[in-house]
């Protein structure tokens, strides 16, 4: 059936979506700042775990919370000494910061690394499993069922530590979390510490599904804004709800319009939703 | 007082015919330069339009740098239209095509009116990608022309041509709008301004001379694809020139034009990844410590370290 | 003779009727005062009036024309300004070039070239006492400043009919006085005000007529006099009478 094996596509898709738009929508709710750079972080995510698994033949999947833990280091380090020098300035200001860190990094990595494809290949990367008619490469079925679990971890994180609370706090009231003896810029650098972390961990479970270049962030930046705004901004069900939708919707584009069309629709979604229902799927209107 | 008002006016009529003779004194690799320098300072210059002067900073103005492009590219080798028809239509059609997308697009604000320019181009380039006139993913191949001198006065002109509209916003009715516009858009409503007119005005005439640049350019490198035209790269590099030398000023695109083009070329003639690099560095420590851009800091002075400190304590957390 | 009428406006939020059902009349050349608790919908009503925000029921008229349903700027070129509660100064202009986009736009007939709205601009600086602060940045004002600043601006615009937004917020007793002077002297130059205040000594000296909303809805209207002794006025600002009385 191939209708069904277009559904699971997507779905599978659509999880590693979800992570990436989570990233992104927490950093963007809790402190105002659209991160152009976390295409750059799902890429140095990527290149970590396939130099983990080319160098020390680390598995990906269990290489994957040291890729987490690093890229927690590195945004924290951003935020802390970077971003937070500019965070309360002019959102275009932001934008334009986070732009160049992107631009930065990427280049960086080309320097470094070159532009040539690599991909994380294990040796269980072709092994499929099937039901009936249906061909699901292992593969996927664990990258989706990480994406949940990481899901379920921090959303866990968010709604029930002492931590979550003293983010949710600073989010919605910077001045009073301020007042009330929480220390502000570090909350903030925790906070894009755990953005860039789950940037990461879309980023080491990417590598094993598609190949990774220098290049591969400029499009999967836009693509979390897309699931982001899709889901309903601030939100975090709604990045997980907006990233099966664009899973979703690519594979069903790719299968039934051709290879080359996903990009532009899911371009072209982000450009009318944000004309026609900028709150998103679960978001609320102000 | 009479004299003085005409000594801008005179002195750059000389630097323009100083600039005029240019063609046949240097060498080829210097023409490239500067054809090349024009061709950012336009940009700039038209970003400043919607960007500094109304205030919405659109992060996809290389969406009509593209189309500008493929117009002139499919004009010329699909319909095989001569230069002068052909470049017109480079400016008109990406204009058009600014009013159109600007409708709903501009009711959008701050981070949510970014995104959408910058999907705006990014769909764009796909859609390009995909389809069979623009020669879809292998691209066109444009007639050659045999003197670089063309493109030198093309973009020369173009270059006068969008410096005379700031120029004129800086001292109009409709520039006072746009200014009012970007500093308190409520209460330029109120005051009687209509606000989206005037944001689609502007929006449209960024868009014209962009496509007008992308238009030469196209004839200019006789050769385009989708990755050659569609570059975010180039979208930062206008941005950042604007905000450099002073966003919603006259001069100040030109002068981060001149000093950042000048400076990247000096620092990588190699690797592309070099100069893309430099790009990302220099927005960053801007964007950090001189937001208001070189005329400010220059106006300030012994001040400007003041003013920098200032703008740390007000920005940071 | 009415110049400005509202007919049964009501502005909905949700469920919650923050202006509900005002009917009133503001007659040319007077001044009217419109005062109410806080929260009493006294912002939203003029809002609904500038074309601010839609009204949810209701309409306005203003010299023969329909007011509601016309975006802010078409009200604002018909004649009708306002200054904000919360100042809204174009922070990167100067003073003069603040006003100067009043005068540029505003009521139809305006200046169409900046010389001559400069020069417009800096009658109005004189006349509301802010000249010498012409070219000053308008973010480095005092208080005080930044209120007639605001007047100034939408005093430039040419209004037939200006709504004043709790002006004398944060000014000190002999401030007041002089705002009061300024509002009578601007009434005297031919236009027709409504003015939203909290000062009751203000509202008493300056108003022909007083309005009092509360809970959204129009509890009394008539002269000072007989609004301020109402016990259902009182009843309404229990308290602030009293702090009032202390002060007066």
């Amino acid at each position: 059936m191939l209708l069904l094996q277009v559904l699971i596509n997507g779905l599978l898709l659509g999880g590693l979506y979800g992570i990436m738009a989570l990233g992104m929508s927490l950093i963007w709710g809790v402190m105002n700042i659209v991160n152009v750079a976390h295409g750059a972080l799902i890429m140095l995510g990527a290149y970590l775990a396939f130099w983990m698994f080319h160098l020390w033949g680390l598995d990906p999947f269990l290489s994957l919370p040291l890729t987490i833990a690093a890229l927690f280091v590195y945004g924290y380090c951003l935020q802390r000494w970077v971003l937070n020098l500019v965070v309360r300035a002019q959102l275009f200001l932001t934008l334009l910061i986070t732009f160049g860190v992107e631009v930065v990094m990427i280049n960086v990595a080309r320097l470094l690394w070159s532009s040539d494809l690599r991909q994380v290949t294990p040796a269980y990367a072709a092994a499929n499993f099937e039901i009936g008619q249906l061909t699901i490469p292992w593969v996927r079925l664990w990258v989706f069922a990480t994406t949940l679990v990481l899901s379920v971890v921090f959303l866990v994180v968010l709604e029930h530590t002492r931590l979550g609370r003293a983010i949710r706090a600073t989010s919605e009231e910077l001045r009073a979390a301020r007042l009330t003896g929480i220390p502000v810029a570090h909350i903030y650098a925790v906070t894009f510490g755990l953005g860039a972390a789950l940037a990461g961990a879309a980023g080491g479970l990417w590598g094993m599904l598609f190949p990774i270049t220098p290049m591969m962030g400029g499009s999967l930046t836009l693509k979390s804004f897309v699931v982001a705004v899709l889901g309903g901004l601030g939100t975090m069900m709604g990045a997980i709800v907006g990233g099966l939708a664009l899973g979703l919707t690519e594979s069903f584009a790719g299968t039934y319009l051709g290879p080359t069309y996903p990009n532009a629709i899911s371009f072209g979604l982000l450009v009318l939703i944000l004309i026609f229902r900028p709150t998103g799927i679960l978001g609320r209107r102000t | 007082m009479g004299a003085r008002r005409w000594l801008t006016p005179v002195a750059a009529l000389g630097a323009l015919a100083v600039l005029g003779t240019a063609p046949g004194l240097v060498s080829p690799f210097i023409l490239q330069f500067i054809i090349n320098l024009f061709m950012l300072a336009v940009l700039a210059e038209s970003w400043n339009i919607i960007g500094g002067f109304t205030g919405y900073a659109s992060f996809g103005n290389v969406a009509f740098f593209g189309i500008g492009a493929y117009t002139m590219g499919i004009l010329m080798t699909k319909a095989g239209l001569p230069l002068w028809a052909a470049l017109p239509a480079a400016g008109l059609v990406p204009m058009v095509f600014a009013a159109v997308v600007g409708l709903p697009i501009l009711r959008l604000k701050g981070h949510y009116f970014a995104i959408a320019t910058l999907g705006v181009a990014e769909t764009m380039r796909e859609i390009v990608y995909n389809v069979e006139i623009t020669g879809a993913g292998t691209g066109l191949v444009m007639p050659i022309a045999r003197t670089p001198a063309l493109f030198f006065y093309l973009m020369l002109a173009t270059l006068v041509a969008v410096t005379l509209v700031n120029v004129w916003l800086s001292r109009s009715r409709f520039g006072y709008g746009l200014v009012a516009i970007r500093e308190d858009e409520d209460a330029a409503a109120a005051m009687g301004i209509d606000t989206a007119r005037y944001k689609t005005i502007a929006f449209a005439i960024s868009a014209a001379f962009a496509g007008l640049t992308g238009g030469v350019f196209a004839y200019w490198i006789t050769f385009i694809d989708p990755d050659a035209v569609f570059r975010v790269i180039v979208t930062i590099q206008m941005i950042i020139m604007a905000v450099f030398g002073g966003a919603g000023t006259v001069v100040g695109p030109l002068l981060g034009a001149l000093v950042l083009a000048s400076l990247s070329e000096v620092l990588s003639t190699q690797l592309v990844a070099l100069a893309e690099l430099f790009n990302g560095l220099i927005v960053i420590l801007v964007v950090l410590f001189m937001p208001k851009g070189l005329l400010e800091v220059l106006r300030a002075g012994r001040g400007s370290f003041r003013a920098m400190a200032r703008n740390l304590r007000e920005y940071r957390v | 003779m009415a110049i400005l009428t509202a007919r049964n406006v009501t502005k909905k939020f949700g469920g919650l009727a923050a202006v509900s059902d005002v009917t009133f009349d503001l007659h040319d050349g007077e001044i009217l005062g419109l005062i109410g608790p806080n929260g009493s919908g006294k912002t939203t009503l003029v809002n609904v009036v500038t074309g601010a925000l839609p009204a949810s029921a209701g309409e306005v008229r203003f010299d023969g024309h329909a007011l509601t349903g016309l975006p802010s700027h078409e009200i604002g070129r018909l004649g009708v300004s306002r200054t904000f509660q919360v100042v809204k100064p174009f922070r990167n202009l100067t003073v003069v070039q603040n006003v100067m986009v009043g005068a540029l736009f505003g009521a139809v007939g305006g200046a169409r070239d900046l010389k001559t709205a400069r020069r417009q601009a800096e009658e109005i600086l004189a006349f509301v006492a802010l000249d010498h602060r012409g070219d000053a940045p308008a973010d480095g004002l005092n208080v005080p400043e930044r209120k007639r600043m605001e007047l100034a601006r939408a005093l430039a615009m040419r209004p037939r009919v200006l709504l004043l937004d709790e002006v004398m917020a944060g000014l000190n007793p002999a401030e007041i006085d002089a705002a009061v002077d300024l509002i009578k002297r601007i009434r005297d130059r031919g236009v027709t005000l409504l003015v939203i205040e909290h000062v009751m000594k203000a509202i008493r000296n300056l108003s022909d007529r007083i309005l009092v909303l509360f809970h959204g809805q129009t509890l009394t209207e008539g002269a000072p006099a007989d609004v301020l002794n109402d016990s259902r006025v009182v009843a309404a600002y229990l308290g602030r009478r009293y702090a009032e009385a202390a002060r007066a």
